[in-house]
């Protein structure tokens, strides 16, 4: 590792190594898988950090790479009326098809999907979002749709803050302000929800004879939902 | 009836050509006689015209029979004949907001092998498709890293390359079925996922030139349109944001990772991440960040918008799973489809396609009873890691409803679920990873419908 480089990452791995306990074996990956790629010699070019900073926009779940700068509600305020409510609507409720920054409060949401009536089309920060860094990773890499990359950083921090206003994120208040120390603080409604996957969740039988009993109960398109037409490629006749 | 054909006419009630002719009943006579080894020659001389109907017009020439066609290169990079304009991506409008957030279909009734051509190959964008020029692009290499490089596209041609055929899927593909059977075409049940001849640079190529440290468990790659789209890759060791390990399953794909820079011999077109993509066999699409420009080796996930909002699942215990990284198996029948209409009983083929995100397809079962009794397809060569089989299986329909069906069986064991199975773990808010058993219904009248099967 470069020198440049410890500066970079010395504060994510310290942060990492506190927060995890498992045995730093587990923290490796597979050298092995590197045995069989070639040596390369004469190809490519070394690069400074320095030099990759303006292209290092990622900022991770714990804050990690966040910028300097800050912002305020009230200054989100304008900039979401200018630039974002076009599309997600004056309250966040979403506009012309265009995602919402407020869905259903987070037990709604639960509730609905425990219950099994739909819950993913009311989702929003305040349900299905895990952390308040990654939202300014998106608003300020993504966002607006149609000049995306175009905030300064402190617009960015301040429409963030102000959609995490805008749908009642405990903690963000009409007077805070969000800049790389505050937003790894908020906890996030949804945060508590996220479960990781933990492999194949079906299995099936590979039967071959006689493998149910009764007839199948078949259905067919309910006319209620939505219906395409693929013009002429439809029902074309076989030859 | 030939062992290896499958059939809507229960065994032993068949009789092969029942609108008999005098000629008929005495080659059934004579093979009666005959030793049984004649019995497969004598099937095919009792089948020979028999019961179709007769062509009297005398012949005429085609138009084309009298002139001369088009030169060399007036068309100079070729396309398909005006015959097929029907054959095209499509997209479904009340999908998405507009076509810049959206996603095209492939469409798979009308293809026959096992590769996606180029200008078909779906379409999947977050700020839509760019033309990135080459001569100005680079690929920059970095994080925990002895060495951070940047690598130019003529670089990276230069270095060692590969090539090898995969499917790419959408793990999007079937959303729209879900909740209940919605579109009446293959097209848009099964068209997110295409597959393609890729050739780039492996990614542990790239790893051994920068020196990736030990410790690294994670990598992400960042694009350079508009979303500067940036997914989370697991390496061995990979932990979640919570200290929650990722299964094993998922943390060796990365070696099989590569950097493309063509796409079935040419260039990636700018649709697919032109000059330079990140291709991740078996993953999801989504991460195989199209316009690459950033590869960065950490120790831990970014948990970006992609992975925390768009490519997640809300089970029914409330809960949201993270990281279901696999397109597990998968498999239709592309002909007979919704696309299709039979054109009277008699012999069909069945054909489909078959793929897993775990490795290759062992097996392919289909059945046309709705699942109750199944027959071993036919792999079509080649078989191979993670990449679209083809499978065959001759058809006999006697003009009767029929309810047909495809059943993949990977390398690993997996075999493809049933949607009540896939119901009964995911409940009806998943959107992504719905690889569940398509049936299709054959009406008497040789139409084909999408339909569920709920209680089996
Ligand atoms: C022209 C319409 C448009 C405008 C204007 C716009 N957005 Fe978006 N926004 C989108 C689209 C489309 C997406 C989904 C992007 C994707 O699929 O990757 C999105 C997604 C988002 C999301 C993620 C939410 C989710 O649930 O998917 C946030 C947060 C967001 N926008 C914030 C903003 C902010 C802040 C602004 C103003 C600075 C803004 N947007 C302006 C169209 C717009």
């Amino acid at each position: 590792m470069s020198k440049s480089k410890m500066s970079n990452w010395s504060l994510g791995l310290a942060a990492a190594a506190v927060a995890l306990t498992l045995s730093a074996n587990a923290f490796a990956f597979d050298a092995a898988a590197l045995k069989s790629a070639p040596k390369v010699q004469g190809v490519g070019m070394n690069i400074t950090d320095a030099a990759i900073k303006p292209w290092n926009i990622s900022y991770f779940y714990d804050g990690t790479n966040l910028p300097d700068g800050k912002g305020t509600v009230s200054a989100g305020e304008k900039i979401y009326q200018e630039q974002c409510a076009m599309c997600h609507g004056d309250f966040g409720e979403g506009a012309h098809g265009y995602p919402k920054m407020v869905g259903d409060p987070v037990d709604q949401f639960e509730a609905s999907a425990k219950a099994g009536v739909d819950a993913v089309s009311n989702r929003g920060l305040n349900n299905n979002w895990g952390n308040a860094p990654t939202l300014m990773d998106m608003i300020h890499r993504h966002m607006p749709f149609y000049a995306p990359g175009t905030l300064t950083t402190d617009e960015a921090y301040s429409v963030t803050c102000y959609v995490m206003n805008l749908a009642s994120i405990p903690g963000v208040g009409d007077d805070f302000v969000c800049d790389k120390t505050s937003l790894p603080k908020i906890k996030m409604p949804g945060e508590p929800l996220y479960v990781t996957n933990s492999g194949p969740d079906t299995a099936n039988q590979r039967c071959m004879k006689d493998c149910y009993k009764g007839t199948p109960f078949v259905v067919e398109k309910a006319a209620s939902i939505g219906n395409v037409s693929v013009g002429k490629v439809k029902a074309k006749d076989t030859q | 009836m030939s062992e290896n054909m499958i059939n809507t006419v229960p065994e032993g009630t068949k009789k092969t050509g029942e609108a008999s002719s005098d000629r008929r009943k005495f080659l059934r006579k004579s093979v009666a006689l005959a030793a049984g080894g004649a019995a497969i020659a004598a099937t095919s001389a009792a089948n020979a015209g028999d019961g179709l109907k007769t062509w009297t017009t005398p012949l005429k020439n085609e138009p084309t029979r009298h002139m001369l066609g088009r030169g060399v290169v007036s068309v100079p990079y070729g396309l398909p004949s005006k015959y097929e304009s029907g054959v095209v991506r499509r997209n479904v409008g009340w999908l998405t907001a507009d076509t810049i957030a959206s996603i095209s279909f492939t469409p798979w009734q009308d293809l026959h092998g096992i590769i996606t051509p180029n200008g078909l190959h779906f379409e999947r964008y977050h700020a839509g498709a760019v033309d990135v020029d080459p001569s100005k692009h680079h690929l920059v290499v970095h994080g925990m890293v002895k060495q951070p490089m940047i690598f130019t596209v003529d670089d990276l041609k230069r270095l060692p390359s590969h090539t090898a055929i995969h499917f790419l899927e959408c793990p999007a593909n079937g959303a729209m079925e879900w909740r209940g059977v919605q579109m009446d075409s293959l097209q848009f049940t099964h068209g997110m996922m295409s597959c393609s001849e890729w050739t780039g640079v492996k990614l542990t190529t790239l790893m051994e030139m920068v020196g990736v440290d030990p410790k690294a468990t994670w990598f992400y790659g960042e694009g350079t349109d508009g979303s500067a789209l940036q997914r989370s890759v697991p390496m061995e060791g990979a932990v979640d944001q919570h200290g929650r390990p990722i299964p094993a399953e998922y943390t060796s794909h990365y070696r099989d990772a590569m950097v493309c820079y063509a796409q079935n011999g040419e260039a990636l077109r700018p649709e697919n991440g032109y000059p330079i993509r990140l291709f991740i066999p078996g993953f999801e699409a989504n991460i195989s960040t199209k316009y690459l420009r950033r590869l960065m080796f950490v120790d831990k996930p970014l948990v970006t918008y992609q992975e925390t909002k768009h490519y997640i699942e809300v089970l029914p215990n409330g809960m949201v799973r993270q990281y279901d990284l696999v397109n597990e198996a998968n498999s239709v029948i592309n002909y007979p489809c919704p696309d299709f209409k039979l054109n009277g009983k008699g012999t069909y083929e069945i054909r489909g396609i078959a793929w897993s995100g775990y490795g290759k397809i062992a097996h392919v079962d289909v059945s046309v009873d709705g699942g109750k009794n199944w027959k071993q397809a036919n792999l079509v060569e080649p078989v191979l890691n993670k990449c679209v089989t083809k499978f065959t299986l001759p058809f006999e329909w006697d003009g009767e409803e029929a309810l047909i069906m495809s059943r993949a069986t990977d390398e690993t064991g997996y075999v493809q679920p049933t949607l009540k199975q896939l119901r009964e773990v995911r409940g009806f808010n998943s959107i992504y990873h719905k690889n569940s058993i398509q049936v299709w219904k054959i009406e008497k009248t040789g139409e084909v419908k999408n339909v569920q099967i709920e209680n089996v």
